[in-house]
């Protein structure tokens, strides 16, 4: 396809569109800068700089590291125009099998009820492993659902998030799984690198950073957003829709698994009656940090800023006296916003 | 480029495809039945016929998108069973669709290439292999180039910004690109404005020069005489006439694909 002379005469595309012009206006930056300006206000107004304390800020990220995950995972979701209402109950259900594995290998009945664990480091392993499989397995479900019975993902997983949680209940009886050992906080969960960074946001960036590049610079990145783009095309061009969507349900669910061995480690305990709104604030900040939810567009590190938003509101609000009732307002009607600025511009650009 | 020359220019012989008595059936709708088709390197191709007499039909089973229910493809002079459109792809064989099979939202180059992605070793190893996204930008601006498509000023835009006559075009050079044998075109220029359509004309001639068999479906008859080389006739889902196109006038076509008798035809 490229002969010699013809290519150093003729393929030298104009250049690529001014980077830092565009990126100027993109909806990542634009988040940015308004996370950053709620900071600096936030810490101006507080009583003595409390805001801006290293301890205030690192907790702000240590609060906000399993929504950014999800909001990572629900990311590529969107961007294959797919939907998954069912993170939440993911979470809950994953993070009860792992605490009972984890439990029940770490020692016997007796010993974990005496707080002795004396096989701690297999339960931990065997724990993890449990709660990520189990999140898998959700994933593969849903996505099994969706492709071999083509029903639209808002209803499978709209389905499957009840049936999580009720599945959550009935294998923990309806209350939090016990004796679940507190060094898992002491010694992962609360604890930060240098004392600034939470070893769970590490965790949150590097698999976020990873996705980020699969999105941007990988086949299965564009094949992606090609799905989400037009389904049609992409089926044309040789793309397996239904293998493709499958990938994107497990690898959701995957994810749903390490949030659940990270909310484990933060509370030292199971929340089953939690995360009901996870989904919805994840979808919230994927679709407020640019992500289209049509498919087709989508932005890793739009969402990982807008999943800030409503946690440094929420906060800023508080050490200011403010009921952060009103975070719940701010962040309904940033989202309403942020849709109809996406619609314009797709109107804009169809024109 | 292409000249109007390039209509006198002899086809090769034998086929590049030859489709020989095909039949399809939708339920109780036999929309094919003794359908035939033959195409020659160089050569264009005008598949004319009323609507629903089965052109588009035909050229889907041809691109591997249906399944025929009877009849022999060949390609080259090798018969094969389609199996899909990567398959047809991988003989040689592309498509451009009707409703154009471009992702509104990928840039001109990554719909060039969709599914067919250059890969080049990552920064982080061979694992994972990362997109060639140079090599996308300056093959696909080269087939844009040469396609005689001079609006487009850049192939990073995204499709969604493309006129409907630039995302044909783009379409039509994406065809050209990767075709090594034939092309198969439904009603490339239903769409388009005049300007847009003679482009679209321009590299349909373009790409026989460069010795690749053309298939187009259109209702423009008269366009279709002057610009193909043969014409084949289709009603009711059977080719009932294939004949050099300097041997039909426009009544001739019509009348064929009516249900009279052309001269020259075998009785």
């Amino acid at each position: 396809m490229t002969d010699g002379v013809a290519q150093t005469a003729l393929a030298r595309p104009p250049a690529a569109p001014r980077r830092l012009a565009a990126a100027a206006r993109s909806t990542p930056v634009g988040m940015g800068v308004i996370v950053l300006v709620l900071i600096v206000i936030f810490g101006v107004l507080s009583p003595n700089g409390a805001f801006f304390r290293v301890s205030n800020l690192s907790t702000i990220t240590l609060n906000v590291a399993v929504t950014m995950l999800l909001a990572v995972g629900i990311t590529l979701v969107l961007a294959a125009g797919e939907l998954d209402l069912s993170i939440g109950s993911n979470v809950v259900l994953s993070s009860v099998f792992a605490a009972k594995v984890l439990v029940s290998l770490s020692g016997t009945n007796d010993q974990v009820r005496a707080g002795d664990y004396p096989d701690l480091a297999l339960g931990i392993v065997g724990g993890t492993i449990a709660g990520v499989l189990a999140g898998t397995l959700f994933g593969a479900i849903n996505g099994l659902l969706i492709t071999r019975l083509r029903i639209n993902s808002f209803i499978v997983t709209l389905g499957t998030m009840g049936i999580g949680t009720g599945l959550a209940y009935v294998v923990s009886n309806g209350v939090n799984v016990p004796y679940v050992p507190r060094v898992l906080q002491t010694s992962f969960g609360i604890q930060k690198l240098f004392g600034v960074i939470p070893y769970a946001v590490i965790v949150v960036l590097i698999i976020s950073g990873a996705l980020a590049y699969t999105l941007r610079s990988t086949r299965f990145g564009l094949h992606t957003l090609a799905i989400g783009s037009s389904r049609e095309a992409a089926e044309r061009a040789g793309i397996r829709w239904s293998r493709h969507v499958v990938a994107l349900f497990i690898l959701m669910g995957a994810l749903s698994g390490v949030a659940a061995v990270l909310d484990l480690t933060r509370f030292a305990t199971t929340n089953i009656g939690g995360h009901q709104t996870t989904a919805l604030a994840a979808i919230a900040a994927v679709v407020i940090g640019g992500t289209s939810l049509f498919g087709g567009r989508a932005t890793i590190a739009g969402s990982m800023v807008a999943s800030l938003i409503p946690v440094v509101l929420g906060t800023g609000l508080v050490i200011l006296g403010v009921p952060s009732f009103y975070q719940l307002i701010v962040v309904g009607a940033i989202l309403i916003a942020a849709v109809y600025v996406d619609q314009r511009r797709r109107e804009r650009l169809s024109a | 480029m292409a000249s109007v020359a390039t209509a006198q220019i002899a086809p090769k012989s034998g086929f590049v495809i030859e489709a020989v008595d095909i039949a399809k059936r939708f339920g109780h709708v036999q929309a094919l039945s003794g359908a035939n088709l033959q195409v020659r390197p160089g050569e264009v191709l005008a598949l004319v016929g009323d609507n629903g007499a089965g052109k588009s039909t035909l050229t889907k089973v041809i691109c591997g998108a249906l399944a025929p229910d009877g009849g022999t493809l060949s390609f080259s002079g090798e018969t094969t069973t389609v199996t899909s459109i990567r398959h047809a792809q991988e003989l040689g064989v592309e498509t451009v669709y009707q409703d154009l099979a471009l992702a509104p939202d990928l840039s001109v180059a990554e719909n060039m290439f969709l599914g067919r992605e250059p890969l080049r070793r990552s920064p982080f190893g061979d694992w994972p292999a990362v997109l060639d996204r140079r090599r996308m930008r300056h093959a696909a601006w080269e087939a844009i180039k040469s396609a005689g498509i001079t609006t487009l000023t850049s192939v990073d835009r995204s499709v969604r910004e493309l006129s409907g006559g630039q995302r044909q075009a783009i379409a039509v050079a994406r065809a050209v690109m990767w075709a090594t044998s034939a092309i198969l075109m439904d009603e490339p220029t239903a769409a388009l404005g005049t300007k847009q359509t003679d482009i679209v004309y321009e590299s349909i001639r373009s790409a026989a020069a460069r010795g690749l068999g053309v298939v187009v479906i259109s209702h423009d008859i008269p366009k279709m005489l002057s610009l193909a080389h043969r014409i084949a006739v289709m009603r009711q889902g059977r080719t009932v006439s294939n004949t050099p196109a300097g041997d039909l006038t426009l009544t001739d076509v019509v009348t064929l694909m009516l249900g009279g008798r052309a001269k020259g035809e075998a009785a």
